[in-house]
């Protein structure tokens, strides 16, 4: 290719978007960002510094604004008044479900979900990347954790993670910053579990909050308000607009273009390498172009996906580096409901201040080195944590009057909730397609076909009762739990789609996230993962970002790319 | 998902929307509802009592003082708690919309005016009190809850809703911190302490 427009093209602008435009541009390269939303500020958070008593409805929102717009993002339980404007509207973003329900929820904005994520890091074990080999769903990773060790140690210093080290072999120790602490309840859950089950260790939530600021890259440390998803000014979590992007930007090397959805790649068959990128502006439907001599996809899983299916030429008939087949199919989301809720007495007289914002989780204990699961060979784990309830807990009790105004006020009785995460098995029949229907630029829609399988429940019937177990060895007295699992999507944490192997005939990725067919493009967000771990996964997909991005720019450099 | 819909959408992204729905007070929302669903002099006067009554004066204002009942009238014609889906099975005698929904407003008024024997506004207040008191009671009854669930329960949770929420009842009668700026896991809890309107995980988890 002659004098391309970019060194390379990066489609996306969230957790792992931003990513790959900061390693990209930091290693000298030319780099050009897509993103499909509008333009977000970091500090341009309307909303929050809002109280409740300065929202129109009261921080709810419009019930009848979410009916008509966000059928869809109204599920969301961080889908409120003071976050909608982080959300897509599901009108001007439609989706096809195909058999099964799927919850799409989504955030097409710059910064995308790293705006709205739950920040939670965690690696992934060889438990994990071993786990396809192990009981032949789906194909083996080409990697394993000594593979990303050293790119997590890289990105978890970058992210600023807080979290406690608790040796665990399945849910390996990183570069922390200091712990948030347990509450008094917590605490002793912990200490009442591990007395019974010494495998079983509830620690603190791992997250992307800022227990030390970072005063070089312009981050505070965590204010203790947990309302992160409206935008947080003081750059106390991680986000494109707190981290990536002002790196990629202090290079002077990129370029960023909103309101950009991207509809396809142009393919070369002749030097098989990609060209050129093609997208439309969603404010005056001009389509336009760029080239460049590398692209990352980083549109998010389904939707990187969905660009591959739609790039589909008379070279690629059936999608874009889909020599083997399988683009589209073994997508993942976690399983996930609430097993457990329960009161916890003993603690009346102690309180917090403060609001954290992370949970506790109790990492995986199940089909580790024994398969000791019934009906399912994967992990689960739990997240979760101890609170007091305040004045909601009126809504489900009778009283009116003086008295019950005076027990309102009073912070009400501490409750455990423990909510399951259940590794979702690699299927070949979960699967996205194009759908006939257009959406509103004239972009074939995404057709999204998911169902949980036998193992997923298995998984959360044991966890149903696991969870209540350990909350009444603890001291709790369980008032209720599931052990359906909400529809696919309600993890947020789908992934999948365009799986990386060793064989370029079952997979679409190599060992690197690069293409097997195609030198020049790399796809390192959730599309790539072969398995789903029962961890969430941003944390992996910016370790792997990091790594494809070293190993693009060397072989760039080298002339092979 | 009609291109149509699309259309009327295009000038109107998100951020205009809320940027937009940021400068609209809930007073020009409350104006701006259709004549249908406006509610009357009555309506409103019987929300605001019935508010207080949920939520009296104390050292801190009641809830009707700070505005509630316009809150819930707001919130049932918007259908916030889910008081717009339609109702199935719903006894004889419901105010429903033709959509199935129920007007809560009509069917408050209508009920208490039937356990009045007349008008419930007319009532001294140790009887409205009392008259108030048996239909909450009657809709939180020990043991499961019945199939169709006293609307009452709706009633009642957007007043708390709008209480709660206010400035007075989420800053004056609970605590709010905007910033705590620290985290501390355990202290004691003292008689008197007030439950915190900022707790998020617990507003959201009651």
């Amino acid at each position: 290719m002659t004098n391309p427009d970019f060194d390379a093209i990066v489609v996306g602008s969230g957790i792992t978007g931003g990513m790959a435009a900061k390693q990209l541009t930091e290693a000298g390269l030319k780099v050009l960002m897509l993103e499909r939303g509008r333009p977000i500020e970091h500090g341009d958070y309307p909303t929050e510094m809002k109280a409740p008593w300065e929202m129109p409805f009261r921080g709810e929102g419009d019930a009848e604004l979410y009916a008509r717009d966000y059928p869809v993002q109204r599920l969301n339980r961080h889908f409120t008044e003071f976050t909608q404007n982080h959300f897509v509207n599901d009108v001007e973003s439609p989706y096809q479900q195909g058999e099964g329900a799927f919850t799409w929820f989504r955030s097409y904005q710059l910064g995308g979900r790293s705006l709205t994520w739950g920040r939670q890091c965690y690696r992934w074990s060889d438990y994990d990347f071993g786990a396809n080999q192990r009981d032949g769903h789906g194909t083996d990773w080409p990697i394993r954790y000594a593979d990303l060790a050293p790119w997590y140690d890289k990105a978890e210093d970058f992210v600023g993670v807080s979290g406690a080290k608790e040796e665990l072999a399945q849910l390996p120790d990183g570069q922390f910053q200091p712990p948030m602490a347990l509450n008094i309840v917590e605490q002793t859950v912990r200490e009442r579990i591990l007395k019974q089950w010494p495998d079983r260790r509830l620690t603190v939530g791992r997250t992307a909050n800022l227990t030390q600021g970072k005063p070089e890259l312009g981050r505070g440390p965590c204010q203790y308000r947990n309302i992160c998803m409206r935008g947080c000014s003081f750059g106390a979590y991680f986000s494109t607009q707190s981290s990536t992007l002002p790196a990629a930007q202090a290079t002077g090397r990129l370029t960023v273009i909103t309101d950009a959805q991207v509809e396809k790649l142009d393919y070369d068959p002749a030097t098989r390498r990609i060209t050129g990128v093609r997208w439309v502006d969603t404010k005056t439907r001009a389509r336009k172009s760029a080239t460049a001599r590398l692209v990352f996809l980083n549109a998010g899983s389904f939707n990187s996906v969905h660009i591959l299916l739609n790039s589909a030429s008379e070279a690629m008939p059936h999608g874009l580096a889909n020599a083997s087949g399988v683009l589209g199919t073994h997508i993942m989301d976690h399983a996930n409901t609430l097993s457990a809720a329960a009161i916890m007495p003993g603690f009346e007289q102690h309180t917090s201040f403060g609001n954290r914002p992370t949970g506790i989780v109790i990492p995986r204990f199940r089909n580790l080195d024994t398969l000791d699961g019934e009906g399912f060979t994967r992990g689960y784990s739990f997240q979760g944590g101890a609170l007091q309830s305040t004045w909601t807990q009126g809504t489900r009790e009778g009283g009116i009057g003086v008295a019950y105004k005076d027990h309102l006020r009073a912070p009400g009785p501490w409750r455990m909730v423990l909510v399951v995460f259940a590794e979702s098995v690699p299927r070949a029949s979960n699967r996205l397609a194009l759908s006939k229907v257009l959406d509103p630029l004239g972009v074939p829609q995404l057709e999204i076909n998911f169902s949980h399988g036998k193992e997923e429940l298995a998984a959360l019937a044991d966890a149903k009762k696991e969870a209540a177990a350990m909350l009444t060895a603890a001291g709790g007295q369980v008032i209720f739990g599931f052990d359906h699992p909400g529809p696919g999507g309600t993890a947020i944490h789908e992934m999948g789609g365009a799986r990386m192997g060793h064989d370029p005939a079952s997979s679409v990725l190599n060992k690197w996230s690069q293409a097997h067919d195609i030198a020049n493009l790399f796809v390192t967000d959730g599309a790539q993962m072969s398995s789903s771990a029962c961890q969430n996964p941003s944390l992996t997909y910016m370790a792997l970002t990091m790594r494809a991005a070293d190993y693009a720019v060397t072989q760039m450099k080298q002339g092979v790319i | 998902m009609t291109e149509q819909a699309w259309n009327r959408r295009t000038f109107l992204g998100a951020a205009t929307a809320l940027a937009a729905a940021l400068g609209v007070s809930p007073a020009r929302l409350l104006a701006g509802l259709p004549a249908s669903e406006a509610p009357t002099a009555r309506h409103s006067a019987l929300l605001r009592e019935v508010s207080q009554l949920v939520i009296p004066r104390t050292d801190t204002a009641g809830a009707g003082d700070v505005g509630t009942g316009a809150f819930v009238s707001l919130a049932l014609a918007h259908g916030l708690k889910d008081t717009r889906a339609p109702i199935k099975d719903a006894p004889a005698g419901w105010p429903l919309r033709a959509d199935g929904s129920l007007r809560h407003d009509l069917w408050l008024e209508r009920t208490l005016d039937q356990r009045a024997g007349g008008d419930f506004l007319a009532r001294p207040p140790a009887q409205r009190h009392a008259l108030l008191a048996a239909l909450d009671a009657e809709a939180f009854p020990a043991g499961p809850p019945p199939a169709v669930p006293s609307p009452w329960r709706a009633i009642k949770a957007l007043i708390l809703t709008g209480y709660y929420t206010s400035e007075e009842g989420g800053s004056k009668e609970l605590r709010y911190e905007a910033v705590p700026g620290r985290w501390d896991p355990d202290i004691a809890l003292h008689k008197g302490d007030r439950a915190f309107s900022s707790d998020w995980t617990a507003v959201d988890f009651g």
